[in-house]
C-alpha cells in the first residue's frame, strides 16, 4: 500500500471513529480501549492502529465484493 | 494412541482482557463438568507456568484450552507469565488438541506445535477482539456485547467436549459468529452492535485451524 492510499484509509479510519458509541470499547491484545484511546492508536499508526486500519480495509473489500453476504 | 480425555483449562484473570475470559470459560467448564469430563482449572493465579507444566507431565491431558495474552510464538498465564511455547517438552503435547484463545496464536505458534506432535491447533492469525460495555466490564457475563465475540468462541471447547472434530468445531463457531453478525448489521442490531460487527469479523477472518482437521477426543 502506498503512502497516499495509507493516507486515505488512516482518514477513513478515523472518520468512521467519530461516531463510534461512547458506551462501548475494544478488548484487543492486553487493552481495553475506548473511543479517545483507540483514535490516539490510528493517529499513531502503532500495532493496534495498524490493525484497525487492516480490519477496516478488509471489512469494506468484503462488503465491496459480496463476501460478507455470501455467508448468509 | 488413544486421546486422553481430559480437560486442562488456563484461565488468568489479572486485567480487564483476561477478567471477560476468565468469566466466560467458567461456562465451558461447567459443561464439561456436567458431561463428567475431568477438568483441570488452573484459573487466576494457578495459571502459572509450574502448575500448567506439572499437569502436562503428570496428567497428559487430550485437550488445552488456554486462555489469555500471547503473540504469534506464545501464549501467557496470570502477570504475563509464558505457559507455552515452542520449547515445550514434545512429550507434554504428543498427540493433543489446543485452542489457544489469545492473540495471534495462529501466525507461528499453532504451526510449530503441530511439528511437536500436537493433533489440531486452533488460534488466530491476529489480535483476539472483543466487543465491551463500559459499563459492563467488572460484569462480563451480562455484557451482551461482549457475548456476541465470546458465546460462538465458546463453541470450540464445548463442541470438542462433544467428540467432534476440530474442523467442525472451528466451522460451528464461524457459523454462530455469522449469524451474530448478520443480525448486528441489521436492522434488528443496535447502533453499538452495528459499530463492533467490523471487529467480529475480524475475528471470523482470523480464526484458524492447524493440523488435522479431523483430530477429535475420540481419536
Amino acid at each position: 500500500m502506498n503512502d497516499q492510499t495509507l493516507k486515505k484509509l488512516k482518514e477513513l479510519v478515523l472518520a468512521r471513529l467519530t461516531v463510534m458509541p461512547q458506551d462501548i470499547s475494544i478488548s484487543i491484545g492486553d487493552k481495553n480501549l475506548d473511543k479517545k484511546a483507540l483514535t490516539e492508536h490510528v493517529q499513531s499508526e502503532d500495532e493496534i492502529g495498524k490493525q484497525m486500519m487492516e480490519m477496516e480495509l478488509e471489512f469494506l473489500q468484503d462488503l465491496a465484493s459480496g463476501a460478507i453476504y455470501g455467508h448468509e | 494412541m488413544a486421546m486422553n480425555k481430559l480437560f486442562l483449562v488456563t484461565r488468568p484473570n489479572h486485567d480487564s482482557a483476561t477478567r471477560y475470559l476468565y468469566h466466560w470459560s467458567e461456562l465451558v467448564i461447567d459443561e464439561a463438568k456436567r458431561k463428567h469430563i475431568p477438568v483441570y482449572d488452573l484459573s487466576g493465579n494457578k495459571a502459572t507456568k509450574t502448575t500448567f507444566l506439572s499437569y502436562l507431565r503428570s496428567k497428559h491431558p487430550g485437550f488445552l484450552f488456554l486462555n489469555g495474552h500471547g503473540d504469534a510464538q506464545t501464549v501467557t498465564g496470570q502477570n504475563y507469565e509464558v505457559l507455552l511455547d515452542e520449547t515445550v517438552n514434545k512429550e507434554f503435547v504428543t498427540d493433543t488438541i489446543i485452542y489457544a484463545r489469545s492473540c495471534d496464536s495462529g501466525k507461528i505458534l499453532g504451526s510449530t506445535l503441530i511439528q511437536r506432535g500436537v493433533l489440531a491447533f486452533i488460534g488466530y492469525t491476529r489480535k483476539f477482539i472483543v466487543g465491551t460495555t463500559r459499563s459492563k466490564t467488572t460484569k462480563p457475563l451480562e455484557d451482551r456485547l461482549a457475548k456476541l465475540f465470546l458465546e460462538p468462541s465458546n463453541l470450540i471447547p464445548t463442541t470438542l467436549l462433544k467428540g467432534h472434530s476440530a474442523g467442525e468445531a472451528d466451522r460451528r463457531s464461524k457459523q454462530e459468529m455469522l449469524k451474530n453478525f448478520q443480525k448486528m448489521i441489521s436492522s434488528a442490531g443496535s447502533f453499538e452492535e452495528r459499530f463492533a460487527a467490523r471487529w467480529l469479523w475480524s475475528d471470523i477472518r482470523s480464526q484458524v485451524v492447524i493440523g488435522d482437521q479431523n483430530a477429535s477426543l475420540n481419536s
